[in-house]
């Protein structure tokens, strides 16, 4: 376990003043002394702020987590952005609103956002806002966005999805051709 | 799109794709202009099973994410839990964790390269190359009982402790390995039909490679050195020799090259492993798992792995996510085939070493 913990200065400082002026922060080392940092953020449009912090000094996005508290057709509570600089792990958690759950995008800072911002609009029907290629990334368009925050019955699933429907849909595309 | 291009679609099936993907190509005559991707077709809802299971069974979910890097998820998995519970693994079972990591590293890049020469249509280098891996394969199987799947990690250390006859038995393989993978490296650095469809093919600049955030001997091969075994070392990594690859050829060949090199390295540290292994426990005792969230990142072979944790004091997780490095590296692919010949696609798709399966989880 390492005395210090390190870390870069101009993002720890620069971010800080975004979490209750530093009351929620914290950072913590792992028993091989890899170090890091946690920020909770006030507001989820800071975490464009912190973005904007983060990558001017070379950080790399790693992940994009949404989260709630662990029930199904629950909204999505937060989402912790992972950023990764010189082996220090930065993890900013940006709250989300439950009824109206939006972020702005970061994709034109971190181009390599994209696909996670799409897979949580597809998924967890998060709004992200000004995303710059706001297509379905795994899921179909014809399904609903958010899909895999419901709890879908097999019962429901099966019969729609692999019976009657499903034969319809393909007969019909055989008589149109 | 200009006049003189029309789309062309490739795949999600193809006889040259591993798995399934969908390619929309814009080509003018036998060129690529432009190209997007269509993934989600073998979408497996793995997360969503780990938040239905304890701490303990999803070190076996989690070493079924990806085949190749099976022992990479399982490892980054345990580590998550162990940083949220504040475990602190003893030192014979880091040892364990790097010699069960770089085995199944040599086998992972082999496959790589031998699929290059199986896409290139050199049959006879692709049934050379996975002749060779076969040895390492026995290597698996001799010690874990396992070919893919080593089941070796467990929350607080390894499951299985390998004895000083195996580990005499794991340096002779590697003894009887090395001369036959450096006659491979020297096939794919000298060979002419093999050096004509992989060099300056399928470029992506070191510029293009930060902005995108690639990983593993996708990054290295552009310049970028992002090894976590050496920006954050992780079990053993720390105590041991060994080269980080790094080229800046930015092509096919270049990719390639990177990681027959890392193959050499992985022997380098399964040889320390074998030699300096360390007596004692392989386990440690578990804690109660508290309120917390934790982190952890590894080297898989084809980059960097990232879990994320959040425990809320019962046995189930309130979250587990996890990204895996083909995640990072698929749009890469937009870059390396701009300006290409559509006969490259496949082999330039192999060069990021994607996992499908384990990107859509």
């Amino acid at each position: 376990m390492q005395d210090t913990i390190r870390g870069n200065r101009a993002i720890i400082e620069g971010i800080e003043p975004l979490c209750a002026h530093g009351g929620n922060v914290s950072h913590t080392s792992d028993s091989f002394g890899n170090a890091y940092h946690w920020f909770l953020l006030d507001m989820p449009g800071q975490i464009l702020q912190a973005a904007e912090i983060l990558h001017p000094q070379g950080a790399r996005l790693a992940m994009i987590t949404a989260y709630n508290r662990h029930s199904e057709n629950q909204p999505m509570q937060a989402l912790c952005y992972q950023f990764v600089l010189e082996g220090v792990v930065y993890s900013v958690t940006a709250p989300l609103d439950a009824e109206h759950p939006q972020v702005p995008s970061i994709t034109p800072l971190f181009a390599n956002a994209d696909w996670h911002e799409r897979e949580m609009m597809e998924l967890y029907g998060i709004k992200v806002i000004n995303q710059p290629n706001p297509r379905r990334l795994f899921l179909d368009e014809e399904l609903d966005k958010g899909l895999l925050g419901e709890l879908v019955p097999l019962s429901i699933l099966m019969n729609g999805a692999s019976s009657q429907d499903l034969w319809e849909r393909i007969l019909q595309g055989k008589e149109s051709r | 799109m200009s006049k003189n291009t029309f789309t062309m679609p490739l795949g999600p099936v193809h006889v040259a794709l591993e798995e399934p993907v969908y390619f929309r190509l814009e080509v003018e005559g036998e060129t690529i202009r432009n190209v997007d991707l269509t993934s989600g077709h073998v979408h497996r809802g793995m997360e969503a099973l780990a938040q239905q299971r304890n701490l303990v069974k999803n070190v076996t979910l989690t070493e079924r994410v990806c085949s190749l890097c099976s022992n990479s998820h399982s490892f980054t998995y345990s580590m998550a839990v162990e940083n949220a519970l504040g475990l602190d693994i003893p030192p014979r079972a880091r040892y364990l964790r790097v010699l069960a990591e770089e085995i199944k590293r040599v086998a992972s890049h082999l496959f790589n390269t031998a699929i290059q020469a199986h896409i290139i249509g050199f049959k006879s280098l692709f049934m050379h190359v996975m002749e060779v891996r076969e040895t390492i394969q026995d290597v698996k199987e001799t010690v874990y009982g396992n070919r893919m799947n080593l089941a070796s990690n467990c929350l607080g250390g390894v499951k299985c402790d390998v004895d000083p006859k195996l580990l005499e038995y794991i340096l002779t393989q590697i003894a009887k390995m090395e001369p036959q993978v450096e006659e491979i490296r020297d096939i794919y650095n000298t060979n002419h039909n093999v050096l004509t469809r992989t060099k300056g093919i399928g470029l992506l600049p070191k510029e293009d490679a930060i902005r995108l955030g690639v990983v593993g001997p996708v990054a290295r091969g552009s310049g970028i050195m992002n090894d976590v075994r050496k920006e954050s070392p992780y079990a053993a990594y720390g105590e041991l020799e060994f080269n980080s690859i790094l080229k800046d050829g930015c092509c096919v060949h270049t990719r390639t090259q990177v990681r027959l090199d890392e193959v050499f390295e992985s022997f380098k540290l399964i040889r320390q492993c074998c030699e300096q292994m360390p007596e004692g426990p392989v386990t440690c005792p578990m804690k109660p798992i508290p309120t917390t969230q934790a982190t952890a990142r590894s080297e898989a072979p084809r980059g960097e792995v990232f879990y994320y944790i959040r425990t809320n004091g019962t046995e189930i997780p309130e979250r587990l996510k996890w990204r895996v490095p083909s995640y990072m590296n698929w749009e890469s692919l937009g870059v390396m085939m701009r300006d290409c010949a559509v006969a490259d696609v496949a082999l330039i798709t192999n060069s990021i070493d994607p996992c499908v399966s384990c990107t859509e989880r």
